[in-house]
């Protein structure tokens, strides 16, 4: 018993005392320390939207991959590397403020690197603006994330009525004469309502008339929306919504022997999902992106667009959308105004809105584009630099077709095989 | 009174420990970060909306499936009374937010309180819906795309928000229900709703009274919710999860018990927000959920509390509601 | 006009699935007066089974839809004694258990299908999938078609159980009256069983067929819970018979009101018509229910 008594003592000490040695280990090296710049990522990773936002996760950490193996951020000739925190908004705004909250209080991140829907944006927004953490988010394209005005907020995205309302008039140029009239169809939700918003927008500046414009419920049957549509033979359609919408609606649409002159969709179509589930069907489909790997864009850590899309397929096993892009491209948004600021980490409240201020003078080209961000108007602190393309599935392969100089095909119209 | 000797010591500690309890809660705050105050905040949230189901579920023995109409209604009310055009100020919204509700449950508590049981049940569930759909096709609501308020951060505010709500609930539902003839109106009429009529209570009457007070706390705390998190849309607030959880916590906790309900909904909740720190997905959460209601059903339909307040009075007490029609 | 026709067929052929997804959630009610808020969720799992039996083995929806209507036969007669247990029972108001319970398996349904194969719909992929057949201004999706026409025939094989076979007679007598049917010698808890197994056997079928002509996913089970109450209701409660007219009167108000009044409001007006029907008509359009 005696001997059992002093082994437990003897291990009980060894513990306790390799417990003081690691916690009292860093204070011993305070001096040597490496500050490091903390990004936290809220986004959804779980829950509906969890395809989406574990695409703008990928697209942060595949930046600050990057930015660490050049050994981090430069700041006034040294480099800070960055450590990504990540908090799960599970698709729904309450978790994702929870989120935000947590990673400010718990972890002190110094920045943060935004969701993937607009609406955890919003909830977002008032605790980024009170603890005053800027956030520099590469998805949510609702005009709404902007209206309120967020001092500590940027997006890397243009709003998505400006991007469907611009190719919508892009699209229209380009037939001219062959095309008169429209319908706008979209899912009953946020973001696919402003697309259908932006395309009705584009279709009423463009000139041509507005055959009908009708929104549904997710997961509808579209048998009815069809029907009607096949009826009223517009020259172009127009669909607001994500991918699964696309497939529905293309595939209800082949079993009731529709097929418009000239599909455009939004979001989605680019992805290798849709072109899989479709098909051939996908043949002569339309498409809006802010960006593709084929665009004449390059800088300094990625290269050019096409590299990134290299990158990004190695590291991933799959090419990038624009959403994965925007995110990547906010990192360096992030990387010139620290720079540009010229202090080191870490950031107190003051030095953060003093960083906010920096991002806001951004004005730099990224292999995803030029970043500039308004400084007023109704898209405030939104990117509205980027000019959409509007892009054509040929074969499986999607290839930007308008405007001139971002096309590398012809717009086929109308759309082989129309009933 | 019979056995007062014997009573005495028992409500004397029964009231120590309910003060120590309101005290510990009164000074949380200063003792935790404010993340785990942000989950103290729901806790109470959650205690007051099960609390405010039982009184329809539990005393009147009539489940709802469609109480997250009133927690919407609270929380819309608060969330479009306080926009830019209109500016009110939130204690002021208050005050519409629980008229409105209780003129909907009256509206509609009326005709839909004549169905039995599982009709009951099913229409309610209905109309829930029916009403989320309502907001997603209007304009002023924000539709799909929800409304925000104007962001108040201060996380003491609303836990003692929630707090004062909580307590006064809980308070209100002994006062008005255990210890008052009102309550032995609703007992009667769910433990045998012919019979009460016979003895001339009121039935509907009561029914109604028991649906308005219910819909009012519920939609008291949509109004503090919206505020709180400053962003609400459809399905966040009129979404059938409220409901389930409202129902699981009361099952769980104990219908038709004052503490019942308070017991599962901080359980409940404590599990849920454990869940998603350690997991980082709730999604389990559903199944679990569907599992304890299932074994509630099975072994234990008199609910947790029966466990503390011992299995005899439990048993009196739900066998009591249940044994209904 | 020609959309006007056009609407007519589209909503029948919805009627028509929707017939088979409710039929059986009647039978239960009326034999074991059990509302199973899981119906949905059975519609659900019968989906993806056919999903993972395209998607793994090949086997097209037509052809697998039996051995779905077999697979979830058992399993219900598995669950069956156990509802049959919960409805039963001496202490607890049994109906309203009986919902929590259904309610609560119907939780674990979502959540267990969420958990496992997440969010994005998947759709089943059959040769039939977007051929049609056009009849003068009218175009048939032979995919719905041929869903209508298998729906009808289960339909009919269940009305043929109850009516032309010694088994049916049990049920029948059972839903009339349960303690004199036991007394008359019927193994009350063993058909009682069988029932459960039919109706989820049935209602998995629907799920085969509604996830062939749309796509499924987790979520979908609320959606088509409140079909199939909605049917059962209009239908009066308990009612098989009711369900031939009410499924069809849902489908064509879901299909007219989407193309005339718009698709953003369908969902609202049955909600709505759920509602009236429950707070007007509580025993169904042919006042038969229970």
């Amino acid at each position: 018993m005696n001997h059992k008594f002093s082994r437990r003592k003897f291990l009980r000490n060894s513990l306790l005392g390799t417990g003081a040695m690691t916690l009292g280990f860093p204070a011993l090296n305070v001096q040597a320390e490496e500050h490091k710049v903390r990004c936290g990522v809220v986004t959804s990773l779980s829950g509906a939207n969890r395809f989406g936002g574990n695409l703008t996760r990928r697209g942060y950490d595949l930046w600050a991959e990057e930015i660490n193996k050049l050994g981090g951020i430069e700041i006034a000739g040294k480099r800070y590397p960055v450590e990504m925190f990540y908090g799960d908004a599970q698709s729904r705004p309450a978790s994702g403020a929870d989120a935000a909250e947590r990673l400010i209080i718990q972890d002190e991140v110094d920045v943060l690197f935004g969701p993937y829907t607009s609406g955890v944006t919003l909830a977002v927004q008032p605790i980024s603006a009170k603890y005053r953490v800027p956030m520099i988010s590469g998805s949510a394209e609702s005009p709404n994330v902007w209206l309120a005005k967020p001092p500590f907020n940027f997006g890397m995205i243009p709003a998505v009525d400006l991007t469907t309302d611009k190719s919508m008039v892009v699209l229209a140029d380009n037939l001219g004469d062959r095309a008169k009239t429209a319908s706008v169809i979209g899912v009953d939700e946020p973001f696919s309502k402003e697309t259908a918003e932006g395309f009705r927008k584009g279709v009423e500046e463009s000139g041509l008339e507005l055959l009908s414009y009708e929104l549904f419920p997710a997961n509808s049957d579209l048998s009815a929306i069809v029907s009607k549509l096949k009826s009223a033979n517009p020259d172009i359609v127009a669909v607001g919504g994500h991918e699964s919408v696309f497939i529905n609606f293309v595939n209800t649409a082949k079993a009731l022997n529709y097929k418009p002159k000239a599909l455009i969709m939004h979001y989605g179509v680019t992805s290798a999902a849709f072109i899989n589930e479709t098909g051939k069907e996908s043949n002569g489909i339309l498409g809006v992106s802010v960006w593709t790997a084929g665009l004449p864009y390059k800088d300094a850590l990625f290269g050019t667009a096409s590299d990134y899309s290299d990158l990004s397929f190695s590291r991933w096993g799959t090419r990038p959308d624009y959403t994965e892009a925007a995110c990547s491209a906010s990192g360096l948004v992030l990387q010139d105004a620290a720079r540009r600021l010229g202090k080191a980490p870490p950031w107190n409240q003051e030095t953060r809105a003093q960083l906010a201020k920096a991002i806001e003078d951004t004005d730099i080209e990224t292999f995803y584009g030029p970043v500039g961000f308004a400084k007023e108007g109704s898209h405030f602190h939104n990117n509205t630099k980027p000019v959409p393309a509007v892009v054509q599935i040929k074969d499986g392969d999607v290839v930007p077709v308008a405007p001139e100089k971002a096309s590398k095909g012809e717009l086929v119209y109308p759309i082989p095989g129309t009933s | 009174m019979a056995s007062e000797t014997v009573k005495t010591p028992k409500l004397v500690v029964r009231t120590l420990l309910i003060g120590a309890v309101v005290v510990a809660l009164a000074v949380l705050p200063a003792f935790i970060d404010s993340y785990t105050l942000r989950i103290a905040t729901g806790a109470l949230m959650w205690a007051g909306l099960a609390c405010a189901w039982n009184i329809v579920g539990g005393y009147a023995g009539y489940i709802s499936f469609g109480h997250s109409a009133f927690f919407g209604i609270g929380a819309y009310t608060t969330a479009i009374l306080m926009q830019a055009g209109i500016g009110a100020t939130f204690f002021v919204t208050l005050v519409p937010a629980i008229i409105l509700s209780i003129a909907v449950a009256v509206a509609i508590g009326g005709p839909t309180m004549r169905l039995r049981g599982a009709y009951f049940a099913i229409a309610t569930w209905a109309f829930a819906e029916m009403l989320m759909q309502l907001v997603t096709v209007l304009d002023f609501t924000g539709g799909t795309a929800g409304l925000s308020l104007p962001a108040y951060l201060n996380e003491f505010f609303f836990y003692y928000v929630m707090l004062i709500a909580a307590a006064g609930s809980f308070i209100g539902v002994w006062f008005l229900i255990e210890r008052s003839r009102f309550g032995y109106r609703i007992k009667a009429l769910r433990d045998d709703e012919p019979a009460a009529e016979s003895l001339g209570i009121r039935t509907n009457l009561v029914k109604v009274q028991s649906f308005a007070l219910s819909a009012a706390i519920t939609a008291l705390f949509g109004s503090v919710y919206a505020y709180w998190t400053t962003y609400i849309d459809p399905h966040s607030v009129m979404g059938p999860q409220i409901t389930d959880q409202m129902v699981v916590m009361v099952l769980l906790g104990g219908l038709g018990t004052v503490w019942g309900p308070a017991l599962g909904g901080v359980l409940l909740w404590i599990t849920n927000r454990y869940i998603w720190s350690t997991f980082g997905d709730t999604v389990i959460y559903l199944p679990i959920l569907g599992i304890i209601i299932a074994l509630v059903v099975l072994f234990l339909p008199n609910g947790l509390i029966s466990l503390i307040v011992g299995r005899q009075r439990g048993k009196e007490l739900v066998s009591n509601i249940l044994r209904k029609l | 006009m020609d959309l006007f026709l056009q609407t007519l067929v589209n909503g029948i052929l919805i009627g028509g699935i929707l017939i088979c997804l409710t039929i059986g959630f009647q039978l239960t009610f009326g034999v074991l007066h059990v509302i199973d808020f899981a119906v949905g969720g059975w519609t659900m799992l019968g989906g993806y089974t056919a999903y993972w039996l395209v998607t793994l083995a090949g086997i097209d929806p037509f052809i697998s839809i039996f051995l779905v209507f077999a697979l979830f036969l058992l399993i219900g007669r598995g669950l069956g004694p156990l509802i049959y247990r919960v409805r039963t029972s001496r202490y607890a108001r049994p109906d309203l258990m009986a919902l929590a319970f259904t309610f609560g398996i119907f939780l674990f349904m979502r959540g267990g299908a969420l958990w496992l194969w997440s969010y994005n719909s998947r759709s089943v992929e059959s040769v039939l999938s977007g051929q049609f057949l056009t009849l003068g201004p009218v175009t048939i999706p032979l995919l719905r078609l041929s869903a209508f026409l298998m729906a009808l025939m289960f339909s009919l094989g269940l009305f043929i159980l109850l009516y032309r076979s010694r088994f049916g007679m049990a049920v029948r007598a059972l839903a009339q009256n349960r303690d004199h049917a036991g007394l008359m010698g019927v193994d009350v808890k063993r058909v009682s069983a069988w029932v459960y197994g039919i109706y989820t056997g049935l209602t998995a079928s629907a799920g085969v067929l509604i996830a062939t002509i749309y796509s499924v996913n987790p979520t979908v089970g609320i959606r088509y819970t409140l079909f199939a109450f909605f049917v059962a209701v209009l239908a009066g409660l308990g009612s098989v018979g009711g369900v031939l007219v009410a499924g069809l009167i849902l489908g064509l108000l879901e299909a007219y009101v989407a193309t005339y009044i718009g698709a953003r409001y369908s969902l609202l007006i049955v909600f709505g018509t759920l509602y009236l029907a429950l707070l007007v008509a509580p025993k169904g359009v042919l006042g038969r229910g229970i």
